[in-house]
């Protein structure tokens, strides 16, 4: 009711002193918390109890009239409010909108330009703010910082559009100038702030170079990963030469690395994955990355040898240090995805990329190792470092365990590749027959009730082979037989399935089924013909070959026994359809199956197959000319 | 079935904040013969239950908001609201001050009270709003901008220097939006999310991951049903969050990583398993047929022990039940009930036999999920499809836990009431067996211990009902008094209202401007008191300004509550007339009053559960029940207000009372100084002064005849000239009346509002060619004025007056004298003459420019002089 100012200057004066003091104390006292940091727990407490200081400190400013003499001191300790909360919580939220907001309306206040303009955004509200402070030249330097702190937070929000167009009304220029960002960014320079202003907790130049240095990274990794490598190279390089702490920079130097190996430039690569290993505490990702560019060059060796540092880097606990209560690079960029160059997974994802590659390039008693390794660490280790979920492309755990499976048997380790299957076994028994997902999302649904059976079938088919290693080959038999159960069993619904989709006909699933029910009929069959039993192993392959006409491994199985058996007529008909079907064109397998299932139609493939089936074609086809 | 009447046995009485407690935040936990409790406040009591007294007490820096007790290592983790999660060592043997880490010892605390200081806050974070313990892992829940953050640590070394435990996975999802069941739930009601630990089933290693208090092992088929092949396969152990929105979520805690390396897609973390639509407030699981008796015997915990049916309490009592069973081709599926309890649940807990206990403001009630399944038929064990809560007769239950026992031994529940009492609660597993037919004298004692405890807790019920009745009655007292004073406000018969609203009109000073005010007074004449529920409603519309033709006028509304205003009492109410920037009011000025009466105001608390004011968590009665409509509106009356009562008269003051001629309302220091000046000079200069000088003043009139003032004020103004009672009449209104009647005034001189002097003059003409029967007398009413408006106003106020008195006086019935037609013809085509010349100079006024505008305005003028001296005469 009483709109009487104040009328005495004096104690207002002396207020906004005691003010002052304590904003200028708070930041003293953040400071030497960053400073002595022996006791981490210590520290986030007097980092809670400055920020609770400084909300304290702005309530009470905020309780006045806005007034243009009392403004350099609300926005700066706005800013210090939002550098330490930002930092402290590791992240920005809407919070921080809505402060700088209110501190933008207070301005606008103060100088009586509060109309109607409360319902528009943020940006129209900084254009007016800055329009009508710009004659006040004491507002100017927080205003700045302020205008820094928001071009962080569009940073981090990725309101790139917004963000240029702050920085052309802070430049002065007009609109339809640059819209390039790091252009903008060089070309603003916030005024320096007097002498006698209110102490802060990082000052507005210190905050232009870190984003400067943060939208450089950011722009390189976006152009990085559209493709645009040129553009790329140049933003990365833009961010290698700004001021940056050394984990920043060893992350500059792995997006350049990777940019280069895009480009053709392997050595050149190289040379920073160099510069990024001697500099930092973080190893990750350039191991990743050399691993990546070994592999592209071809050295196996040196790639294995990079996956197994990336393993061992990554198994030491990063000790949580104490954050800096800045605004610092790390916190204005994305989180990495897995599509990021930077994004290098935990110790269990690089182990078993590590053990996989060991698989794929046939070391298979490495691969065992580490697939031992692997199972270890995720059941046993008390700490839980595995995200199978997140990422599509990579295995799920039953997957996990049939790879595993396979390594030892390819190692000649079939005791052990027969423990890991009853392991998967015991634990999934109770999820068989199916496990329908009542709430799930449209891919899971799809996912989980196919993959069950397939998964427990795979194991049926490994235990035979491993049976099979061991020389037992009743057991071999027993087990392929109750695979075959199990994959025809799930048929008659599979077929509905396919029928009623049958535009997709190349769904992964489905041809994992029909590859699965390939290599067990032909591992039985190749059971029977090592126990002398050709006609049963004939049934077995005439019924992958009806299963899978054109497979020529199948076709191949089933002529070998045909001539042992030395039914002359059949294998010739048999040969001529199989010539008509390889004139057709070759069925195009772009589906990519799981590694243990390809792993295991290996098995099954003939080494020497063509020149096999070659022999065929003269020993079949002569003396029906004479 | 446990519905036998329950042993109840009272421990002790806490101090309970504000009468009652609420619901939602009091924990209690049982160990051994040691009970721990919070009640809400800041304060943890330990209390031996074998000593029956507290052997310790914990002050937290601030609200407890959760409890939880690690039973081998003995120590309890407490969440601080708006703090973090303190760490508190439970030394049993010598559980001194020095022994507990971090804490310290404050002299002015009373014996036996441990300050936890802040070096025992092992994480601090503001935004902590629930956790819970999984051996040695800690999951956090923090409560950000429209999400959540789920954090999963290490659980930090207890010692002398404990140390936050390394953070090991983090997951950040969206919250959904709050449940939209009850829009008038208040804002600051607050629910907490709910957490539950799961652990796999035949784990390796058993000793690694042990559920924690709040956890439990699920049955490996629904385990795997519930969280997927991978949570199986790697044995994670699982958290199941349910949040105030109602969701039901779980994460698996194996998958979870830190954001920072490899942060994870929360749509694959988080995976919701069902929406309560309702606040949850519990989750559990529990075992829906009988244990294997050898299995318990020989004290194995295989797959037998397991629960394998989860459950989940919301708010407003819908229970939710999950199940792993098969269909018929012999697939597993879940099978989910869900089931509707009567709510408000406040706490709940799951016990053996498949007993669900859940509180309720007014009961503490038991389900029993195990009921229709045959023990023998293990394998076909489905959900019953209804439930029926059983009593146990124990009221304001709001924290509950089920003690860990022997499963062949009683049931004992552990409750703490809204009143602060800690209740042993005994429920007999077999209703025969806990009823000996012979007694000893222990016995006896123990019975009759019993029987008080009972008698102790069915007090605790009649308080509280009686609570409920006594604020229904009051509710319903004040419903029939308002009744009582609308009909007799609404009733249009003469007899007198009970409630009266007068306005006077005055000029008060306002710093250096004076002000006009209206002064309204309400009275009660009624039987009865105003009370609580009514609102004084004043509306002050002021008309437009005479230039702003078509516009409304501004109307401001002022309401103010009546709280309470006994029979014969009255309250008076000043408000403002000046609406105009320079505060003049634009006259004339309608004030209305009107009564309004909220009935939801008076209903709501009535309706409310007891208890409920001071526990939001009880929700008042379902909003169906609530009346619709706000409640009453009854009209008092309307006062206008015209110039004639604003008027004031300097020259009429009595001396020494108003000497001074009233400043015009803008009249500032300086233009008063330098009037002064201008008026020691010779020739007036102000634009007043001048228009005074140069136009002439504006005159209107009007003429009502002798007959028709004599027969109207006759009565009141007997033995005065009737020119001076028709003045009086004009300004009975107006605080100058007494100076009017002493000096038998027939003209007097004032100042508008505006400053603008006016003068009113009554004197008496004789018409002679209007009535054929001779001349007529009637009294002219003459008002002059330099400032046209004034004198619209004021005529327009004198008309106003004299068309009432006219309009009363045709409702008694007289004949007006015979006239002379033609004249009258005459002038009425002269008016309506000038009526259209009006109309048409108003057109051109709007079509035409500047320049002629002014000939036009002109023109106007002067047509309106002639309207407003008119020759009729009002008989």
């Amino acid at each position: 009711m009483s709109q009487a100012p104040l009328d005495s200057s004096s104690p207002r004066a002396s207020c906004m002193d005691l003010w002052r003091e304590k904003n200028d104390r708070l930041v003293r006292q953040t400071k030497q918390v960053t400073q002595d940091s022996d006791l981490l727990l210590r520290q986030q407490q007097l980092a809670q109890d400055a920020l609770q200081g400084f909300r304290e400190l702005l309530h009470s400013l905020q309780g006045l009239p806005a007034a243009i003499s009392a403004l350099p001191l609300e926005l700066t300790v706005i800013c210090n409010f939002i550098t330490l909360k930002a930092s402290h919580t590791q992240g920005f939220t809407e919070d921080q909108d809505q402060d700088i907001q209110h501190g933008l309306e207070r301005v606008l206040e103060a100088q009586k330009q509060l109309g109607p303009r409360l319902e528009c955004g943020l940006r129209e509200l900084w254009d007016s703010v800055l329009h009508a402070s710009s004659l006040l030249p004491e507002l100017l330097p927080a205003l700045h910082h302020l205008a820094g702190l928001q071009a962080a937070l569009w940073l981090s929000t990725d309101h790139l559009g917004d963000l240029a167009l702050l920085l052309q009304s802070l430049n002065g220029s007009q609109s339809g100038a640059s819209e390039d960002l790091l252009l903008l960014l060089k070309t603003w320079s916030p005024p320096a702030e007097e002498s006698d202003a209110p102490l802060t907790l990082q000052d507005a130049r210190g905050l232009r170079d870190v984003l400067l240095t943060a939208s450089a990274l950011r722009q390189g990794l976006q152009e990085l990963i559209t493709g645009s490598l040129p553009r790329a190279l140049s933003s990365l390089q833009e961010a290698a030469s700004g001021l940056c702490s050394w984990p920043v920079l060893v992350q500059v130097y792995t997006a350049l690395a990777t940019c280069l190996r895009k480009m053709g430039s392997p050595q050149r690569a190289l040379l920073y994955l160099v510069a990024a290993l001697k500099g930092g505490s973080v190893w990750g990702p350039p191991l990743l990355e050399a691993s990546r560019l070994y592999q592209q060059l071809g050295d196996t060796a040196a790639e294995l040898k990079s996956l197994e540092l990336l393993v061992d880097a990554l198994s030491v606990t990063q000790n949580s240090e104490a954050p800096q209560l800045l605004i610092e690079v790390e916190l204005l960029l994305p989180r990495p995805d897995p599509a990021s160059p930077l994004y290098c997974g935990t110790q269990s994802q690089a182990k078993h990329l590590l053990a996989s590659r060991c698989l794929q390039t046939g070391r298979a008693e490495d691969a065992a190792e580490h697939y031992l390794d692997l199972l270890a660490l995720l059941l046993d280790g008390l700490e839980p470092r595995f995200s199978p979920l997140p990422c599509p492309p990579g295995p799920c755990m039953p997957e996990v365990f049939l790879e595993a499976a396979v390594a030892l048997i390819q190692a000649n380790r079939a005791q052990d590749a027969l423990t890991v299957c009853e392991e998967l076994l015991s634990r999934t028994s109770s999820l068989l027959p199916k496990m329908p997902w009542l709430w799930e999302d449209a891919r899971n649904v799809a996912k989980e009730p196919i993959n069950c059976p397939l998964w427990v079938s795979a194991t049926y088919l490994l235990q035979g082979q491993a049976w099979v290693k061991l020389g037992d080959q009743k057991q071999a038999v027993s087990e392929y037989s109750r695979c075959l159960e199990l994959l025809f069993r799930a048929t008659p619904e599979d077929k509905e399935q396919g029928a009623a989709s049958n535009s997709d006909q190349r769904c992964r699933p489905d041809a994992a089924l029909q590859q699965l029910r390939l290599a067990a009929l032909i591992s039985r069959g190749l059971v029977w013909v090592a126990s002398g039993q050709d006609t049963k192993a004939l049934q077995d392959f005439l019924l992958s070959v009806q299963m899978c006409p054109g497979n020529r491994d199948a076709s191949f199985h089933l002529l070998q026994t045909l001539r042992r058996l030395d039914r002359r007529n059949e294998a010739t008909a048999f040969w001529w359809r199989l010539e008509a079907q390889t004139k057709l064109p070759p069925e195009d397998a772009t589906w990519s199956l799981p590694l243990y299932l390809e792993t295991c139609l290996n098995w099954i493939h003939p080494p020497d197959r063509e020149t096999l089936l070659e022999e065929f074609r003269t020993s079949l086809l002569e003396p029906s000319d004479l | 079935m446990a519905g036998a009447a329950p042993r109840v046995d009272c421990l002790a009485g806490f101090r309970c904040p504000a009468g009652r407690l609420a619901a939602g935040r009091p924990r209690v936990l049982g160990l051994g013969a040691e009970v721990f409790l919070s009640t809400g406040s800041e304060l943890v009591y330990a209390y031996d239950r074998q000593a029956r007294q507290p052997s310790a007490v914990y002050e937290f820096p601030g609200q407890v908001w959760h409890l939880e007790l690690l039973a081998p290592r003995q120590a309890l983790y407490v969440l601080c609201a708006r703090k973090g999660v303190y760490f508190v060592p439970l030394d049993t043997p010598s559980r001194s001050v020095s022994h507990a880490g971090g804490t310290i010892e404050d002299d002015e605390l009373p014996p036996g009270v441990t300050a936890v200081g802040p070096d025992a806050c092992l994480f601090p974070d503001a935004t902590l709003c629930a956790f819970t313990l999984l051996d040695d892992l800690l999951v956090t829940m923090a409560q950000g901008t429209a999400t959540w953050k789920m954090q999963l640590f290490e659980r930090p070394c207890p010692g002398p220097d404990p140390r936050p435990g390394a953070q090991i996975g983090e997951v950040v999802f969206p919250a959904g939006p709050p449940s939209a069941r009850d829009p008038g739930e208040p804002p600051a009601m607050h629910f907490l999310p709910v957490l539950c630990c799961v652990s796999p089933p035949n784990s390796r290693a058993p000793q690694s991951h042990l559920p924690g208090p709040g956890g439990f092992t699920l049955q490996s088929a629904l385990f795997g049903l519930l969280f997927g092949a991978d949570a199986a396969l790697l044995e994670s152990p699982v958290v199941l969050c349910g949040l105030p929105d109602g969701q039901l979520c779980c994460m698996v805690l194996k998958t979870l990583v830190n954001l920072r390396e490899a942060p994870g897609d929360p749509r694959a973390l988080v995976r919701i398993l069902h929406h309560l639509e309702e606040p949850v407030v519990f989750i559990g699981a529990l075992r829906t047929e009988p244990q294997a008796q050898e299995a318990v015997g020989q004290g194995l915990l295989g797959e037998d022990t397991h629960a394998n049916c989860v459950v989940a309490l919301g708010h407003h009592g819908r229970m939710l039940a999950i199940k792993a069973s098969r269909d018929e081709a012999g697939n597993l599926v879940p099978e989910l009930r869900e089931y509707r309890l009567p709510g408000p649940i406040l706490c709940a807990a799951c016990g053996g036999g498949g007993h669900v206990y859940h509180g309720t403001p007014s009961d503490l009630c038991v389900v029993d999920l195990a009921q229709g399944i045959a023990p023998e038929d293990r394998t076909q064990s489905g959900l019953p499809p209804l439930l029926c809560p059983a009593s146990l007769s124990i009221c304001s239950i709001v924290a509950l836990s089920v003690s860990p026992g022997a499963p062949e031994e009683d049931t004992e529940l552990l409750v703490l009431s809204a009143r602060g009492r800690l209740m042993a609660c005994h429920l007999a597993r077999d209703p025969v067996a806990a009823c000996p037919a012979r007694m000893t004298a222990a016995q006896a004692g123990q019975k009759i211990r019993d029987l008080l405890s009972g008698i102790g807790s069915i007090s605790e019920r009649v308080f509280s009902l009686k609570k409920a009745v006594d604020q229904r009655n009051q509710a319903l007292m004040c419903l029939h008094e308002a009744l009582d004073v609308s009909c007799a406000l609404l009733s249009r018969q003469g007899s007198p209202k009970p409630i009266a609203c007068s306005t006077t009109i005055t000029w008060s000073r306002q710093g250096l401007r004076e002000e006009l005010t209206a002064t309204c007074r309400l009275e009660n004449r009624g039987a009865h008191s105003l009370g609580p529920g009514w609102t004084w409603c004043l509306q002050v519309l002021s008309s437009a300004h005479a230039f702003e033709l078509d516009t409304a006028g501004t109307t401001t509304t002022y309401t103010v509550p009546v709280h309470q205003l006994a029979p014969g009492a009255w309250r008076e109410v000043t408000l403002s007339l000046g609406s105009g920037e320079d505060g003049t009011p634009e006259l004339p000025v309608t004030v209305s009053c009107a009564l309004f009466y909220s009935v939801r105001e008076v209903v709501r608390g009535a309706l409310a559960p007891p208890g409920s004011t001071e526990d939001p968590h009880c929700k008042a009665c379902p909003p169906d029940l609530l009346p619709t409509r706000d409640g009453i509106c009854l009209p008092l009356g309307e006062h206008t207000v015209d110039l004639l009562q604003c008027l004031r008269f300097p020259g009429l003051a009595a001396p020494g009372t108003q000497a001074t001629r009233p400043t015009a309302p803008t009249a500032d220091p300086v233009d008063t100084f330098l009037g002064a000046c201008r008026e020691q000079g010779s020739e007036p200069v102000g634009p007043t002064a001048l228009r005074a000088k140069y136009l002439p003043p504006s005159v209107a009139s009007a003429r009502v005849s002798v007959e028709l003032l004599r027969a109207a004020l006759e009565n009141v103004y007997t033995g005065v000239p009737l020119c001076c009672a028709t003045l009086q009449w004009l300004l009975a209104e107006n605080a100058v009346v007494d100076v009017v009647r002493a000096r038998a005034l027939s003209s007097v001189q004032g100042v508008a509002p505006d400053g603008a002097d006016i003068r009113l003059s009554v004197h008496e003409v004789a018409l002679t060619d209007l009535c054929p029967a001779g001349p007529i007398q009637a009294m002219e009413i003459q008002v002059e004025s330099a400032s046209l408006a004034d004198v619209c106003r004021t005529h327009h106020a004198v008309i106003g007056r004299i068309q009432t008195m006219v309009v009363e006086r045709a409702a008694r019935g007289s004949s007006p004298p015979d006239l002379r037609v033609q004249c009258l013809r005459q002038m009425h085509t002269n008016h309506e003459a000038l009526l259209r010349e009006v109309q048409a100079l108003r057109d051109r006024l709007s079509l035409e420019d500047e320049a002629s505008s002014r000939t036009t305005a002109e023109q106007l003028l002067q047509v309106y002089q002639q309207l407003r001296s008119p020759s009729l005469v009002l008989l």
